[in-house]
């Protein structure tokens, strides 16, 4: 093979790969390592970011690898470099400066420390860090010593990804051994406290029905809710640990799960007594398989409770309500049938919210969605809340902030901002906002980077996305290139702008929209993602 | 060892609903003494009753989420060798406590105020700015000290303990419904009737330990005054809080606290106009306040007023931002009002425990024990 390449290559590149052989060479090899090293040094930072930024989940920086290095044309051409340089490396250590060359630089676009999201050095990434190191260091230890220097430096920058991954998988089980202590803590508060414990789970809307959930209980019984992103079980046991103040006799706990077993090992050791399901949506898909297999791990939140409370407007929540003990008190309600056993409808004015088919509150906040705020009404009864407190307070439930929060902005356009949803049936609602509120603007303007982790369905959800958006707002526009594609194909006929980062899709409709036009901002990315 | 050297340490936080305020008046007075090249310690008390010793110039956002990052772990020690906040990391040998000469007490509500952090820092013989335990206690306990205050002959409006079983008092609604114990609004009802008033018992979890009445005055306005003991009475000027909100019938939590720097930026008259008669009488009552309650450090005191009338509401013995800005006339640095809290922490001990008088003669001739059971 090198032979091949050697008889191909032009005279010039002989009398380099002659000049490496010789004595000289040495100082040539060790100049490419150490070139290929420095670049790692780069990407390491990189990747670790975007490990980090993704939860240390297996997997997460090849994955991202793939998408800017193979997805992102530019970045495919230095690809393709830095692979002919590591190719060539082993004949010709020269070429190693290539692929070190394009390692750190690129790729394009994916910021060294991050601008929306930096990076943290937290200890856990530190430990990372150190780990990853080690791995670099010892290969190319190994491998200089083995006479392969400047090829095996030259893949260890370029396959950093691979690495930090690798890193973290050996890393995973001595990281659930460092969070033994917080959680058995965090166990025994909850013993001595002993809350009443809702737990919350839901593709989405697990925030927002946690907040109705405190504030409608909140005027009768002392309750503690856990904080916005505090839904895994480090995050859990902190808010535990940290918020779970004596006295308390309501603990609200939102669950979030990236993979089937993750939400039943924390209802065993946050016990909850009250279980919800908001609803079931493709969030997270490409780590689940199925839609199935999200029905399943949510469902885990239903194991020992003796009341859950499940929006039955999605069929396979009203099977799995069929499926529960008869011990369990099942409530099944609803954001659109009335008649529901808590049933909450969308009219002119606002929600209108009935209980047992009977009328107990209208006018509610139209920017609530009514099966979020069924579900909190139905924890509020189920914890002895009183139906007429209930109604008092559904007057003032909190809008949670970046959800579908709407404002006015400089030069008078009103902001819709759903920035914090990432999900396609949210999509929809805050669509449906956007043509109530701009009825009668010149401008109804979409800011979107469309919605990711859909797995295969990502591209077709997007496109449907934009197809719905086109018959409602007048102009699309598409930030990054992460669902540029789909998105611009299913605005067919609607006018869009494409811009590479949402500050430009800011100054955009900064210059573009005037006083009572309406922008929805729908979903954002971090720097991340292409 | 003189203000600006002894080693302070400022408290605050706490199992208390207001929590968080206290965490603003504590970064306040912690960057206040930073900022002086004071040698000063920043201690976070968590809800959930955890001491943390955290820095001293961190902004209130790194307390959103709960323990803010790098905070380090203590206990509070009381009594024995050894006492006071310790470490509670090291594994190697016995970690000794945080040398401190001084603690400036910045918790508002729960325990913090109320007399319980007061008696474990008296048992871990530490200096602390604030009440004492009794004093603590004291101005927590709206029954008790409206009591004291009618008994002292202050001008008071009726108060009544709340129960499930309450069928009569003697005045008329509508009627304020309050938690007894506490410190600022949160809680507090307004009722047309006796009924409702019961109802609340029930529905209000502020009111479980218990709920006092008083008469409703829509027509009284709230006046406020700080005052100082040490080393002689001082008062500030006075404070007439504007309500913001139209719809709230009292002045709130959110009215006071929220939306920015605490109560230093509310809306308010100040110094308040008032006639020379009602600024005679609010003087006169707030110096006998000082006495009746033994004030120690800063504490705040308020009036409901109309007209020529003049009752006498409660005194907030660790006020929030220590009422610092209450001190414009006359005119007080935050700093030199911490420096003169710290001196008076020095100098004025919080409790004198005595054994004087237990001198073994009752044990030398109690006999036996057996004998006494007998």
């Amino acid at each position: 093979m090198t032979g091949a390449w050697g008889a191909l290559a032009p005279g010039p590149v002989l009398a380099a790969a002659e000049a490496a052989a010789a004595p000289g060479g040495h100082a040539l090899r060790a100049v490419v390592i150490g070139a290929a090293v420095a670049a790692s040094a780069l990407a390491g930072v990189r990747w670790l970011r975007v490990a980090q930024r993704e939860h240390y989940l297996p997997d997460a920086a090849s994955r991202f690898a793939v998408r800017w290095w193979v997805r992102v044309p530019p970045n495919l051409a230095g690809l393709v470099v830095a692979v002919a340089g590591l190719v060539l490396a082993d004949r010709f250590p020269a070429a190693g400066f290539a692929t070190a060359a394009v390692v750190a630089l690129g790729p394009v676009g994916l910021s060294l420390r991050g601008r929306s999201a930096p990076l943290a050095w937290t200890r856990r990434l530190r430990t990372l860090g150190a780990l990853w190191a080690l791995l670099v260091a010892a290969i190319v230890a190994g491998t200089t010593v083995g006479g392969i220097g400047p090829l095996a430096a030259a893949a260890t920058a370029l396959a950093t990804p691979a690495l930090v991954d690798l890193a973290g998988a050996v890393l995973a089980p001595v990281e659930r051994r460092l969070g033994r202590p917080y959680v058995r803590r965090a166990e025994e508060r909850l013993r001595r406290v002993r809350p009443t414990v809702v737990a919350i789970t839901g593709s989405y809307g697990k925030t927002s029905t946690k907040g109705y959930v405190a504030h409608l209980v909140g005027g009768a019984r002392p309750v503690v809710a856990s904080p916005a992103s505090f839904n895994n079980r480090a995050g859990l046991a902190r808010a535990v640990n940290e918020h779970l103040a004596e006295g308390t006799e309501v603990f609200v706990a939102e669950m979030g799960t990236y993979g089937p077993g993750e939400i039943a090992e924390l209802c065993a050791w946050v016990r909850p007594d009250v279980g919800v399901i908001t609803a079931i949506g493709p969030v997270h898909l490409e780590r689940f398989g199925s839609e199935d297999a999200i029905v399943a791990a949510k469902a885990e939140i239903l194991a020992g409770v003796s009341a859950a409370v499940l929006v039955t407007d999605d069929a396979r929540l009203a099977r799995l309500a069929d499926e529960c003990a008869p011990e369990v008190k099942v409530w099944r309600v609803s954001g659109r049938d009335p008649g529901a056993e808590v049933g909450v409808v969308e009219g002119p004015d606002g929600l209108t919210v009935h209980v047992g088919g009977e009328e107990i509150a209208r006018d509610v906040s139209l920017e609530a969605r009514p099966g979020n705020v069924a579900a909190a009404v139905a924890v509020a009864l189920q914890l002895g809340v009183e139906r007429a407190e209930v109604a008092r307070r559904l007057g003032t439930l909190p809008v949670a902030p970046h959800r579908l929060q709407p404002g006015v902005g400089p030069g008078g356009v009103v902001v819709l901002d759903d920035t914090y949803n990432a999900n396609p049936a949210g999509g929809r609602a805050a669509l449906a906002a956007l043509g109530r509120l701009g009825a009668d603007a010149g401008h109804r303007i979409l800011v979107t980077p469309g919605m990711v982790e859909l797995g295969r369905r990502q591209s077709e959800e997007n496109a449907a996305l934009a197809e719905e958006a086109a018959a409602v707002a007048t102009e699309l526009v598409v930030v990054g290139r992460t669902n540029r594609r789909a998105l611009v194909r299913g605005a067919d006929g609607t006018p869009v702008v494409v811009v590479r980062t949402r500050e430009q899709a800011t100054a955009w409709v900064r210059s573009h929209a005037g006083p009572g036009d309406v922008v929805l901002y729908e979903n954002d990315l971090p720097d991340h993602y292409p | 060892m003189n203000a600006s050297t002894a080693r302070v340490a400022v408290v605050f936080g706490g199992p208390s609903p207001e929590h968080d305020v206290s965490i603003l008046t504590g970064l306040q007075a912690a960057r206040e003494l930073a900022g002086e090249r004071r040698p000063v310690e920043a201690l976070y008390w968590s809800k959930t009753g955890e001491w943390w010793r955290v820095g001293a110039t961190l902004e209130a956002a790194d307390f959103v989420e709960g323990v803010p990052r790098g905070a380090e772990g203590l206990r509070l020690v009381s009594g024995g060798e050894g006492a006071g906040f310790v470490p509670a990391g090291g594994r190697l040998g016995r970690p000794r406590p945080l040398p401190l000469d001084v603690v400036v007490n910045c918790c508002h509500g729960g325990p913090g105020e109320d007399g319980t952090l007061q008696g474990a820092l008296d048992l871990a013989g530490m200096a602390y700015t604030g009440p004492g335990v009794a004093a603590a206690a004291l101005g927590m306990d709206k029954l008790a000290f409206a009591g004291m205050a009618a008994a002292a002959g202050l001008p008071v409006l009726p108060r009544v303990l709340l129960r499930h079983d309450t069928d009569h008092v003697g005045f008329d609604g509508p009627y304020i419904v309050k938690p007894r114990f506490g410190g600022s609004s949160i809680g507090i009802d307004v009722v047309e009737d006796l009924a409702t008033a019961r109802a609340r018992l029930g529905a209000n979890p502020h009111l479980r330990r218990g709920a006092v009445l008083e008469p409703y005055r829509p027509e009284l306005a709230d006046l406020n005054v700080a005052v100082r003991a040490w080393p002689s009475p001082v008062l500030s000027a006075v404070e007439r809080p504007l309500r913001t909100t139209a719809a709230a019938e009292i002045l709130g939590y959110a009215d006071k606290y929220v939306g920015g720097e605490g109560m230093a930026s509310a809306p308010r008259q100040l110094p308040a106009e008032l006639e020379a008669p009602v600024a005679a009488a609010l003087r006169a009552v707030a110096l006998a306040v000082v006495d009746l309650v033994e004030v120690r450090g800063v504490a705040r005191i308020d009036f409901l007023a109309a007209g020529a009338e003049l009752y006498l509401n409660e005194v907030n013995t660790i006020p929030g931002s220590l009422a610092r800005y209450l001190w414009v006339e006359p005119a007080v640095r935050f700093i030199d009002l911490l420096d003169a809290l710290v001196t008076e922490a020095v100098e004025r001990p919080s409790a004198r425990h005595s054994a004087a008088g237990a001198d073994g003669s009752v044990l030398r001739s109690a006999g036996g024990i057996a004998a006494k059971l007998a």
